[in-house]
């Protein structure tokens, strides 16, 4: 307690997120207002899990597996001085289970002899010293029995060095067929295409890496982290000290970018922070350096999607098949429910009058993939985007002429036989895009080859959980409560990480009650305090506890008069008359999707092969905007991440092992990369959110990657089916490309 | 574990510490501090003693010399160089390029010579323009070197143990040459380092080339440039130049030793060598080109 002023004090910092200068009645939810949050961060007096210190507080060091797959034969610890330890899973208390309950439960907090990637978890080395923890655990010696690894999707299939995972390497597996029986289709068609697009891994670079402290407060362990979802971070980590929930309480601090990279993935703090904290019960501070958090973090899968199309003599689509291969890495967490988000996207846009796909989960020895912005559905959208445009090319129709005809309306038929339920916008936003971007002008001008490119692309995300899954499996829950000082808390596990959630659900709030910005309080969550409202992912905070937020305010406020200080609790019902079923993914996966076009212009430098883009357009259907600058920013940000990924953002695993570590290595764009954005909106009120906004935070990445593709490709008259692309290997594909990846049957 | 810190106040008092001590020079830092860096709150780790020099008066500021060359102190920033009118506009370029904001307003002209990376932005023009490293010692004074001479090898320079780099000096100008021509492939449009950096200049007498020059940079363990090519336009007409292009690639590819994208990095140099000359060829080029 001798330093005081340098203590954290919780109270002070949920109490920072709360801005009492904003006395001005709102008129709307759309009007933007500043964000309670936004001075703080731009001046850099926020403070975040790096900056906080605890009395006593000693530090940790992650240590890691250093082979790609293998058999862990000897741990060598140096003898440590006074007040260092080395936690691993013999620390685990009896009664422990040495298992992370993400979706599934297989990845381990600690590397228990076998190893499965490189930087799975061995120990955490902790003590009150930095300098000598680094100078230790250079002193830690782990011998291994090294083992042939698997680490791309081929080497996965092929169970390369034999299986790990089942007898096949498949982690997981669906099949979804609407319509005919494709294969019946495809003996009879004139033509059948085979087509393979694939997508490489994605680092999610939050500006903060990865952080958590624990500590032990009045008998229950609190863990301080930068993360999306603390009820995730209790589920998965209680079961290692064989305690009650409860007595994990999860406190989330404020949180520098997320993005999915801290859905699932604080778990992997968590885990062995608890375990250690149970031995030495001082608080634990463990912060992962940028390199690190790179190179020993998950990302998003890498893909490949292998269409079969049957087509007439004029183009004309009669049956689509496709196989979708993710790569999953060692162990499967939260990897089923992505490829399942992934199939279900497969048709992207459009409605053909058959189509089958199958997914596989492949199992490698990489660094698990998991949760990133689209989570599986940007993979299969980019892929089918792709794929339309190829055929199109073939056929020598316009792209957007033949994407055209296929765009699926309300009331078609979905993938999972289910059936579009609100309006779809596309056509509006076709009109609103092409007259903006004088798309058809330059579409037939730039043609193919001209180093001048004009690309368009089409794309959805099914706002929140699959199906039933919020009233089924989340079951959230919102409470608001009226203080007798006429200021109203809202209750929600939803975490502000720069997307702007706290400003937005606060808005639903006063807007819907009538009373300014500064009367409602919304702290950063607290486990032991708020309810379990589903966690801060799958584009549905505003969309499931926003809208459960405005059905609580509108009672309250029916009761505002009357009573002094109350509370009003919701929780999520499904609707009826959409049914799903999740053991046989049939019915309606989607009650309200996201739509949008890009359309993207590039100009090729012939000489260096860079890619100058010239413009982007957008327009998204995202039911309602709950504050349009907040909108516009997750517009401007999903837009610059999705070209990055697809052209920049090159992160190679070379045998197991990333190759770039740094932020001078992994390419982002930055601001002089993209230029100003032209932002448009088609929006279709959902039924079921909050003032009509359904989700957006996902669906803005999906579908600009394949506009950008489709853009290069007719610029240098390739083919691109493989993405990123830097531009190097524009080069490469203008010197040794091919102008048409199709390959027709022969029947 | 552990080495002294030194923070003299003036180049004697430098020049005093690197005689008396096996030292290695900190001035911006910006290369050095990443290179050191080991984890938070654990102290960087340097093989030698530092003596931090980017206090040194001295080695401040961009002035002529009494030849009318520019002399540029060798702790003037990026963002200084880039932003002063005097210096040659090919060097400005290199300099407004490098990195960030932040990066520009710490690195310094010397340090980026001193750390010999073939990825460096500002050695290119000044191998191009005849650079030379002025560098001081207590016993032996100063002393020129051309920069060519001055990079022996990756990451290593002709420093003696007791000297320090105090200025470059550029005997060449925007009024030496008729037309330049930089441009950097960075792996993004900003905060970017060098994937590949060409520069080149020409002068004409009427319609005879008097002079042609071409380096690049990220192209090998060096900063490429070879006279032996320049040659083979130099005395030539400019109507020549079309048929000559080829050779000047062939040759200037000779040079170029890429340990990556070496496919890339060959055509790219090629395509900007020869749009450059077609543009200079039939008077369509501006002064300055990129």
């Amino acid at each position: 307690m001798s330093d005081k002023k340098n203590n954290f004090e919780y109270e002070e910092f949920v109490e920072s997120f709360n801005p009492r200068d904003d006395e001005t009645p709102l008129c709307g939810v759309e009007t933007a207002i500043h964000r309670g949050d936004a001075y703080q961060k731009a001046t850099g007096a926020q403070k975040y899990v790096a900056d906080l210190k605890f009395p006593d507080m000693i530090y940790a060091r992650m240590i890691r597996a250093q082979v790609v797959r293998g058999k862990i034969k000897k741990i060598t610890v140096p003898a440590l001085p006074k007040g260092y330890y080395f936690i691993t899973e013999k620390d685990i208390p009896e009664g422990g289970k040495n298992c992370l309950n993400m979706i599934a439960s297989d990845w381990k907090c600690f590397a228990a002899g076998e190893v499965r990637f490189k930087g799975e978890t061995i120990g955490l080395l902790c003590g009150p010293n930095r300098e000598q923890l680094f100078e230790l655990e250079k002193q830690i010696k782990i011998e291994y029995i090294e083992e042939e690894a698997a680490t791309t999707i081929e080497e996965g299939l092929a169970c390369k060095g034999g299986a790990f995972v089942n007898d096949n390497n498949i982690h997981c597996q669906l099949k979804l067929e609407m319509g005919d029986n494709v294969d019946e289709i495809f003996k009879t068609a004139p033509h059948v295409f085979e087509d393979t697009i694939e997508t490489g891994y994605q680092e999610h670079l939050y500006l903060e890496t990865n952080g958590m402290i624990v500590t032990k407060e009045n008998n229950k362990y609190i863990l301080y982290g930068s993360l999306q979802c603390p009820f995730y971070v209790r589920k998965s980590t209680y079961t290692l000290l064989n305690i009650p929930i409860e007595d994990v309480v999860v406190r989330q601090i404020s949180t520098g970018g997320a993005f999915g990279g801290k859905e699932h993935f604080p778990d992997i703090l968590a885990g062995p922070l608890l375990v250690a904290e149970h031995k030495i019960g001082k608080p634990i501070k463990l912060i992962f350096q940028r390199e690190e958090d790179i190179e020993y973090s998950v990302k998003r899968h890498p893909s490949k999607i292998v269409f079969k199309t049957a087509t007439d003599d004029e183009g004309n689509i009669l049956a689509m098949d496709s196989i979708v291969y993710y790569n999953v890495g060692g162990y499967l967490a939260s990897s089923y429910v992505v490829l399942q988000r992934g199939c279900f996207h497969i048709m992207g846009c459009y409605k053909f009058p058959s189509a089958r796909t199958r997914g596989y989960g492949v199992a490698t020895n990489c660094y698990p993939s998991c949760a990133f912005r689209g989570f599986g559905a940007p993979q299969a959208i980019f892929a089918i985007e792709t794929h339309m445009s190829h055929l199109a090319k073939h056929f020598g129709i316009e792209p957007l002429q033949y994407k055209k005809k296929y765009l699926i309306k309300q009331g078609d038929t979905t993938i999972t036989n289910g059936k579009v339920v609100e309006e779809v916008q596309c056509p509006k936003m076709i009109e609103q895009l092409t007259e903006a971007s004088d798309y058809y002008r330059k579409a037939k001008e730039y043609g193919y080859g001209s180093y001048k490119g004009i690309g368009i692309a089409f794309y959805n995300h099914g706002g929140a959980f699959t199906g039933n899954g919020e009233s089924a499996i989340i079951k959230g829950r919102v409470r608001l409560t009226k203080n007798a000082n006429g200021t109203v808390d809202i209750f929600c596990g939803q975490t502000e990480m720069g997307q702007g959630i706290n400003t937005a659900l606060r808005k639903i709030a006063a807007v819907t009650l009538g009373i300014p910005m500064s009367k409602v309080n919304f702290n950063a969550p607290d486990t032991s305090i708020v309810p379990d409202s589903g966690p801060t992912a799958a584009s549905r905070s505003t969309m499931v506890p926003g809208y459960l937020i405005e059905k609580a305010a509108i009672e309250m406020k029916e009761r505002w008069n009357s009573e002094d200080s109350f509370s009003v609790e919701r929780q999520y019902q499904h609707p009826e008359g959409y049914p799903w079923d999740q053991a046989t993914f049939q019915g309606y996966a989607y009650l309200g999707y996201g739509w949008g076009c890009a359309i993207v212009e590039v100009e090729v430098d012939k000489r260096t092969s860079e890619v100058h883009i010239k413009g982007v357009w957008s327009s998204h259907d995202v039911g309602n905007c709950i504050d349009k600058r907040i909108v516009h920013g997750q517009v401007n940000g999903g837009i610059a991440q999705g070209i990055g990924w697809a052209s920049t953002e090159l992160i190679q695993n070379i045998n197991g092992k990333f190759k770039e570590k740094s932020m001078s290595d992994y390419i982002v764009p930055t601001s002089m990369d993209i230029p100003e954005q032209k932002v448009f909106f088609a929006n279709s009120p959902y039924e079921w959110g909050p003032y009509g906004a359904k989700g957006m935070g996902e669906l803005v990445f999906n579908g600009v990657g394949a506009a950008y593709i489709d853009a290069l490709s007719r610029a240098i008259n390739r083919d691109i089916s493989k993405i990123p692309v830097p531009s190097e290997y524009v080069c490469d594909h203008v010197l040794h490309g091919t102008n048409s990846c199709l390959i027709e049957e022969k029947k | 574990m552990g080495v002294n810190s030194y923070l003299p106040k003036t180049l004697k008092e430098a020049l005093e510490i690197r005689k008396d001590h096996d030292t290695i020079i900190l001035a911006g830092g910006s290369d050095l501090m990443v290179g050191a860096f080991r984890a938070t709150g654990v102290t960087p780790e340097f093989d030698k003693d530092v003596v931090i020099i980017r206090n040194l008066p001295e080695l401040k500021g961009i002035k002529k010399n009494e030849k009318g060359e520019l002399e540029i102190g060798a702790l003037t920033t990026s963002r200084e160089i880039a932003s002063n009118p005097d210096v040659p506009w090919i060097l400005r370029q290199a300099a407004g390029k490098m990195g960030a904001v932040g990066l520009r307003n710490s690195a310094t002209i010397g340090g980026n010579i001193a750390n010999a990376s073939p990825k460096g932005d500002t050695p290119g023009p000044e191998y191009l323009l005849d650079a030379r490293v002025v560098v001081e010692s207590l016993d032996r004074g100063e002393r020129e070197i051309p920069v060519n001479e001055f990079v022996l090898k990756l990451k290593t320079v002709a420093i003696e143990k007791d000297e320090i780099i105090t200025k470059i000096v550029l005997p060449y100008g925007d009024d030496d040459f008729d037309n330049f021509f930089y441009h950097k492939i960075g792996r993004r449009y900003a905060n970017a380092i060098s994937k590949l950096t060409l520069c080149s200049a020409i002068k004409f007498d009427g319609d005879v080339i008097t002079d042609f020059r071409v380096a690049t940079t990220a192209c090998g363990v060096k900063t490429n440039r070879s006279r032996d090519v320049e040659k083979i336009l130099i005395g030539k007409k400019r109507y020549e130049i079309p048929s000559l292009i080829d050779e000047v690639n062939a040759q200037y590819e000779a040079l170029l030793t890429p340990r990556a994208m070496p496919e890339y990095r060959k055509y790219s140099t090629k395509c900007m060598i020869s749009d450059f000359l077609m543009k200079v060829s039939n008077n369509t080029a501006e002064k300055f080109n990129e």
